[in-house]
């Protein structure tokens, strides 16, 4: 609505604006995130619950246990009380961070989570970001020579892999690489000493998993940078940016590139919450100590307390991922900020 | 002396999925330095091709034939290095469109530095005092330097390209389609400011536009490109007061000089309308506004009134041309008028009574009163055919009848003759004007009595534009249907409007009929919007035929 004549002092309240904007936009995102997640907290609960299964059954399996032990044990673990009374006790506990106690393992969920979080986010991370800039690399690669002989093998290439099951893949690497890389684990069993020395046998034995998540992942940041670089290639500004004299290079890295990382990067971080849920798979096939390999032990049970808390948090780091996609966007894009 | 640009027998060929396409054939052109040289054509022409070929940007699907020589040196045998260093330093551009040729993420003094860094040793000090003063040589602020594209009016981005192409004190300008787009005050602006540019600082300049009008008012010498060839060229102002070619009298028919009586109810058709007969200028109102009022309220909390007391008649049988530039409310007080916006306080009558606010009535209502859109491409939906989209509104409307006898019956109103011939084509099968044509009879298949149509030539080319004008006028006597058509075109208005209302800030400051009101305004914002029409200058002996 601004007319010319009024165009010179508008710089005043165009800022005071932005402050109050920037506020409510960032409290809109989070109550948005709250809400998502009281949603997460009623699903987990309610669709564990939906396991076929008898967690009291496996519990005794091994000793013969009479009625009243059984009523007892019920009720000692609060089975006895109505669904709702049980959930309304788990969202209690959870508001005081207390996750429950498993089932099998009669520890509290919240440390045994505690404990395997760390390793899942070493893989996931490592894997997130060497898929990420490799994916980039090869995706800006391939648009920039659209329909070359690079595109067309990398981008066949990144689909075949893409479309392996990890844990196939997996198994693949284990055989071809005959043994050269640990197999198991996150550390030797005769640990060496020195902080050094401790940090190279992790990554010794992180070089598998990491591999083949990494394998299985990369596809899709450099398709979504392929498309997204393709799209801006044909934008009137790059015809200026040539039109000014620049290097083609620098056409690609300063006006081209730019533009098109924005929406690859909302996909960064959706899909780094992806990952950290997809690990289970790659876990369970190099026995790495994290929370897929925990969810998969858990489900034999099943160890419903254990599965809500793993539930929970993995549902929760993809709602967190995504606000901080969104918060990052506004800062990176300026149009986001205006609207 | 050597020319600063010449282009010797220049032709350019795309090849394309569908053979070849000689998109620049035997292009002959010089420029002085000091010299304007406009190049007139309409889309498709050829116009923009020659643009690019000059700094060599054409795409690698272009095959090119003859020379290019820049202050002497043939651009086509440069190597990379020479060419990159050519580029901005000896000639710029200033491109069509602004908005998108600018990089939406970077601020905009980073933006206008870049071929500083680039082509100049300067440091960062020069730098930013050098950006500074370019902005200042285009009217705006240096602090302007930190907004970001987006920021800005469509004005003002253009004045950034201005000054982005000034950056690295080229001898050659080339602006394509520079005014385009802006309203008439922002485009006088933008003008005064490309001529005193030249004037003062001695460089060569090609404009490139489709409307003749504004050549008149910056070139010395013109050429008119028709089908990838120069038809016509030479001076400026013989070519406008007496153009040779067919092609150029259409091109200059389409932009009427305000005041001529020859084209006042006579746009540039080829079927020349009867003359205007006796009209009773008692007809019924059809559709009004009182006291009509529409607020927004922006984010600060502000309220900002789009719309302000409007008062505004529409008879039967009558065209009457809301103009005004962008942002004085015009579009807003369209919306409400067709019930797409609710009013804050006022009444839009239709026939008598009031507009209904329910969801069935609104939709009764919208049968009577019709909307035609600006851009015919993005209206239609490009999947649909052309039988699907003109059916469309009769079936939401459940009108009776045999709904193929309907669109055909709307087809021949909007003149796609042989309606047949049309049924089963898709949008981008069909010309700009052939586009429009179906919207129109998509809004002529409800049996309206009133259209409102948004800039309705706004975006098709200078030949289509009387064509359809031609249409609306020839509709209005047939059918008896009355017109709302907003435009920031005043020329439409003198074309084919009987009462012209003028917007500013949300108010109407000046209702009338045509001839009162453009000939003899009273309201300053009306003389302004005159006087920013452009004009060959003080010999006003044109159009005496």
């Amino acid at each position: 609505m601004t007319t010319s004549p009024t165009d010179q002092h508008a710089a005043d309240p165009d800022e005071r604006r932005s402050g109050t904007s920037t506020v409510r936009y960032v409290a809109g995102k989070v109550g948005g995130a709250l809400v998502s997640l009281v949603f997460v907290v009623a699903l987990g609960f309610f669709l564990f619950r939906m396991i076929p299964g008898d967690p009291l059954a496996t519990m005794t399996r091994e000793r013969p246990t009479g009625p009243e032990q059984l009523a007892h044990l019920r009720e000692r673990l609060g089975l006895d009380q109505p669904v709702w009374q049980q959930f309304l006790d788990y969202v209690g506990g959870l508001l005081q961070g207390d996750f429950g106690t498993s089932y099998l393992y009669r520890r509290p969920v919240g440390d045994m989570i505690a404990e395997r979080v760390w390793p899942t986010l070493l893989l996931v991370g490592t894997a997130t970001a060497l898929a990420v800039l490799l994916g980039l690399w090869l995706g800006v690669r391939a648009a920039w020579r659209r329909g070359g002989l690079f595109d067309r093998t990398q981008t066949g290439i990144a689909l075949a892999l893409w479309s392996m099951p990890q844990f196939w893949l997996g198994l693949l690497l284990l055989i071809a690489t005959q043994g050269v890389f640990p197999s198991r684990g996150m550390t030797s069993v005769d640990q060496p000493d020195g902080f050094v020395m401790q940090a190279l046998d992790v990554g010794w034995h992180l070089t598998l998993p990491c591999l083949t998540l990494l394998l299985v992942i990369y596809a899709q940041y450099m398709l979504v940078m392929r498309s997204s670089l393709l799209e801006e290639m044909g934008a009137d500004y790059l015809r200026t940016a040539r039109a000014k004299g620049l290097r083609d290079d620098l056409v690609r890295r300063r006006h081209a590139v730019p533009n098109a990382l924005l929406p690859t990067m909302t996909l960064i971080f959706l899909q780094f919450g992806m990952v950290v849920s997809g690990t289970v798979t790659v876990e369970a096939v190099f026995s790495w100590p994290g929370l897929g390999l925990l969810t998969y032990e858990s489900l034999r049970g099943p160890d419903l307390p254990v599965l809500q808390g793993v539930f929970v948090i993995l549902a929760g780091s993809v709602i967190v991922m995504n606000l901080i996609a969104d918060l990052l966007y506004r800062v990176v894009d300026p149009r986001v900020r205006a609207s | 002396m050597t020319s600063l640009l010449e282009l010797q027998d220049l032709g350019v060929t795309y090849r394309t999925g569908e053979g070849d396409l000689e998109a620049v054939r035997g292009v002959d052109l010089t420029l002085q330095p000091g010299e304007t040289l406009g190049i007139a054509g309409e889309s498709g022409s050829g116009k923009s091709t020659v643009v690019a070929s000059v700094l060599r940007l054409l795409p690698k699907s272009a095959t090119v034939t003859g020379r290019v020589l820049l202050d002497g040196e043939d651009v086509g045998a440069m190597r990379w290095g020479r060419l990159r260093a050519a580029r901005w330093s000896e000639a710029s551009v200033v491109f069509q469109g602004a908005m998108h040729a600018l990089n939406p993420v970077q601020r905009i003094g980073r933006q206008i530095a870049e071929p500083l860094r680039l082509h100049t040793g300067a440091s960062e000090t020069e730098i930013d005092a050098r950006v500074r003063e370019l902005l200042e040589q285009v009217d705006l602020p240096a602090a302007k330097a930190r907004a970001y594209p987006h920021e800005l009016s469509g004005g003002q981005k253009q004045r950034v390209m201005i000054a982005m192409a000034l950056a690295c004190d080229p001898r050659l300008v080339i602006a394509d389609e520079p005014t385009t787009a802006l309203d008439v005050i922002v485009q006088a602006q933008v003008l005064d400011l490309l001529g005193r540019l030249v004037a003062e600082r001695g460089i060569g300049l090609v404009f490139i536009t489709h409307d003749l009008s504004v050549l008149a008012a910056t070139c010395s010498r013109i050429a008119v490109m028709y089908q990838g060839r120069i038809v016509e060229t030479g001076d400026a102002k013989d070519v406008i007061t007496a153009p040779r070619h067919e092609h150029t009298q259409a091109l200059a028919a389409a932009f009427p000089e305000v005041g001529d009586p020859a084209s006042r109810y006579a746009p540039a058709t080829s079927e020349p309308l009867p003359q205007e007969g006796e009209r009773d200028p008692q007809q019924p109102v059809l559709l009004s506004a009182r006291e009509l009022r529409v607020h927004f309220r922006d984010r600060t909390g502000t309220t900002v009134a789009a719309v302000d007391g409007v008062d505004l008649d529409v008879r039967r049988d009558e065209i009457v041309a809301l103009v005004g530039q962008s942002g004085s409310g015009k579009t807003t007080l369209a919306r409400t008028l067709l019930g797409l916006q609710r009013p804050t306080s006022g009444e839009v009558h239709y026939d008598g009574r009031p507009v209904p606010t329910s969801s069935s009535g609104l939709r009764d209502y919208r049968r009577h009163v019709q909307l035609v859109l600006q851009d015919p491409s993005s209206a239609l939906n490009p999947r649909h055919t052309v039988y699907e989209s003109v059916a469309e509104g009769p079936r939401i409307h459940r009108l009776g009848g045999d709904e193929h006898d309907l669109v055909v019956a709307a087809l021949e109103a909007a003149e796609l003759r042989p309606a047949a011939q049309y049924l089963t084509r898709l949008p981008h099968e069909l010309s700009g004007g052939q586009r429009q044509r179906v919207v129109i009879a998509g809004a002529l298949a409800l049996n309206p009595s009133v259209l409102v149509a948004d800039e309705p030539v706004a975006s098709l080319d200078a030949s289509v534009r009387g064509e359809i004008l031609g249409l609306l006028l020839r509709l209005r006597r047939q059918l008896g249907l009355a017109g709302l058509v907003i435009t920031h075109d005043l020329g439409l208005a003198w074309n084919i409007a009987d009462r012209v209302a003028v917007m500013y800030r949300g108010e109407l400051v000046e209702v009338g009929p045509v001839d009162q009101v453009l000939l003899e305004p009273n309201h300053e914002y009306t003389k302004a919007l005159l006087a920013a029409l452009p004009s060959p200058g003080p010999d006003d002996a044109r159009y005496t035929g």
